[in-house]
C-alpha cells in the first residue's frame, strides 16, 4: 500500500468500511509513514466534528401527516361547521397558538410558539380577542375554553358533552377499545371495530388538552364540540383536533363520530 | 423500534409510526437541505414538501429497510426543485444568526456549518449525505446516480476542501 492508496482510503478507514484485512495494511502503513499519519489525524478530527452536527438543527416549522383517514359524517362537516361554529373553527385550525392572552397562563410551553408567532399574526390576533376564551376545570384539569357566539346551551348538557369528548380521548390514549365502544353509538363501534387503528393511541402521559369549544346543537339534534390536544412531551411536536358528534339517548350522550385533523 | 417497522404501521395507517419516522429524520434532513440550498428558508420548505411527497407516496417504498436512503433522495430532488425556482426570484438574504431552526450545538458548529457552505455544490451535497444523513458510499451512490468510487473520490476531495476552508477562516482542524 502506497501513500496515495492510504489516502484514497483514509476516510473508508475512519468509518469502518474496509475488510479487516485492508485495515490491518492500512494500519501497518499510519504507523510508519508520518505524513499519511498526520493526515490521517486531521481527516479524522474533522469527520468526528462533522458526526453530530446535523443533530444540532431543530426545525422551527415541523411536518405533521395529516391522518390518511378521517371519518366524515354524510354530507361532510362543511355545513355544520359553518352554521355553528365558523369563527372558531378558523381559530382552532392555527393551533392554540393564537390565543395570546389566556395561553399565557395554560401550564404548557405555549408562549415559546406564541412568540414566534405573535409578530406574524396581529389580523388573527385581533380576531382572536373577540372571542370569549376562559380557563375552565373539568374534571381535575384546566382547559381552555373557546366561546362560540351560538352555544347557549343548559349548563348541565354543555358539561355532559364536554366531559364524554374528554372521556372519550383519555380512552383513546388508554388504548382502551372496550371503554370506546361503550361511549359510542351503533355507528361509532361499527367504525371502531373497523378501523381501530384510527382510535386507538399511544403515549397517554403526554396527553394535554389545550382548548375545546362549547358544544353547539345542529338543528337534527346533534352535539358538537372541537377539542385541541397535544401528545407529545414537546408541546410543538404533535397537535391534533378531534371533532365530535355527539348523540343523546335519553339521559346518555354517546358519540357518534370521531373526526381528526391535524 | 427500527425504521423498517415503523413504516409497515404506517402504511397499515397508523399516522403516529410516520410522525416518529419524521421525528427521528428531520434533523438531518433539515441539515442536509441547508448545506445544499444554502438558504434556512428553502431548506425548510424542502424538507415539508419532501416529507409530505415521503408521506403520500410511502407504499412505493419498496425495501422499507431503506426508508433513510429513499427519502435523502426525496429531499435532493426538493432542494433541487427549490434551486431552479430560486434562479428566478430574488434570494433573500440570510440572517447572520438561525432563525428557521434552533441551533442546540457546540458554537464551533456553526463555524463548521459555514466552512461547509463555502465548497462546491457537489462536495456539500456528499458531506450532507455522508455525514448527516449517515449513509453508506453504496447508498449514496444510488441516491445520485454516481458510481461508487466516483462518490468515494468526490468525499475525499470535499473533506480536503473543507479542512482547507477550515484553515482559511481561521479554525483549527484539531481540537
Amino acid at each position: 500500500m502506497n501513500c496515495s492508496d492510504v489516502r484514497d482510503a483514509l476516510e473508508s478507514y475512519i468509518a469502518d468500511d474496509l475488510t479487516d484485512a485492508e485495515s490491518a495494511r492500512l494500519a501497518a502503513h499510519l504507523a510508519e509513514c508520518d505524513g499519511c499519519a498526520a493526515e490521517y489525524e486531521h481527516t479524522r478530527e474533522v469527520v468526528s466534528r462533522l458526526a453530530g452536527l446535523a443533530d444540532a438543527f431543530v426545525p422551527r416549522e415541523r411536518y405533521v401527516p395529516r391522518p390518511a383517514y378521517v371519518p366524515r359524517p354524510a354530507g361532510g362537516w362543511g355545513w355544520r361547521i359553518a352554521a355553528v361554529a365558523a369563527s372558531v373553527i378558523a381559530i382552532l385550525a392555527v393551533g392554540a397558538m393564537s390565543v395570546p392572552a389566556i395561553a399565557r397562563q395554560l401550564p404548557l410551553p405555549l408562549a415559546r410558539e406564541i412568540d414566534a408567532l405573535e409578530d406574524q399574526n396581529a389580523t388573527l390576533r385581533e380576531q382572536v380577542d373577540e372571542l370569549t376564551v376562559r380557563l375552565e376545570t373539568i374534571d381535575g384539569e384546566e382547559v381552555a375554553i373557546v366561546d362560540s357566539s351560538e352555544g347557549d346551551l343548559p349548563p348541565e348538557e354543555n358539561a355532559a358533552v364536554q366531559r364524554l369528548a374528554m372521556d372519550f380521548i383519555r380512552a383513546q390514549y388508554a388504548g382502551d377499545a372496550d371503554a370506546l365502544a361503550a361511549m359510542g353509538t351503533e355507528r361509532l363501534r361499527a367504525d371502531l371495530a373497523a378501523r381501530p387503528q384510527d382510535y386507538l393511541r399511544e403515549g397517554g402521559e403526554g396527553l394535554a388538552f389545550a382548548q375545546m369549544t362549547e358544544a353547539a346543537l345542529a338543528e337534527d339534534g346533534t352535539y358538537l364540540i372541537f377539542v385541541r390536544l397535544t401528545d407529545g412531551a414537546d408541546w410543538s411536536e404533535s397537535q391534533y383536533q378531534e371533532n365530535f358528534e355527539i348523540k343523546r339517548v335519553g339521559d346518555t350522550y354517546l358519540v357518534d363520530v370521531m373526526g381528526m385533523d391535524a | 423500534m427500527e425504521d423498517q417497522e415503523l413504516v409497515a404501521r404506517a402504511l397499515a395507517g397508523d399516522t403516529r409510526s410516520f410522525t416518529t419516522l419524521v421525528r427521528r429524520h428531520e434533523r438531518s434532513l433539515y441539515a442536509t437541505a441547508y448545506a445544499i440550498t444554502r438558504s434556512q428558508w428553502d431548506a425548510a420548505d424542502a424538507v415539508q414538501d419532501a416529507l409530505a411527497e415521503a408521506y403520500v407516496n410511502l407504499k412505493s417504498l419498496r425495501d422499507p429497510a431503506r426508508f433513510g436512503a429513499w427519502v435523502s433522495r426525496i429531499v435532493i430532488n426538493t432542494c433541487n426543485t427549490a434551486l431552479r425556482r430560486r434562479g428566478r426570484v430574488l434570494p433573500m438574504e440570510e440572517p447572520p444568526e438561525p432563525q428557521a431552526f434552533v441551533w442546540d450545538g457546540p458554537e464551533d458548529g456553526i463555524d463548521l456549518m459555514r466552512a461547509i457552505q463555502t465548497l462546491s455544490p457537489d462536495h456539500r451535497e456528499v458531506i450532507a449525505l455522508r455525514y448527516f444523513r449517515d449513509l453508506k458510499v453504496a447508498d449514496i451512490a444510488e441516491v445520485l446516480g454516481t458510481p461508487a468510487g466516483t462518490v468515494k473520490s468526490r468525499i475525499n476531495r470535499a473533506l480536503a476542501a473543507l479542512q482547507a476552508a477550515l484553515g482559511r477562516t481561521g479554525q483549527e482542524v484539531s481540537r
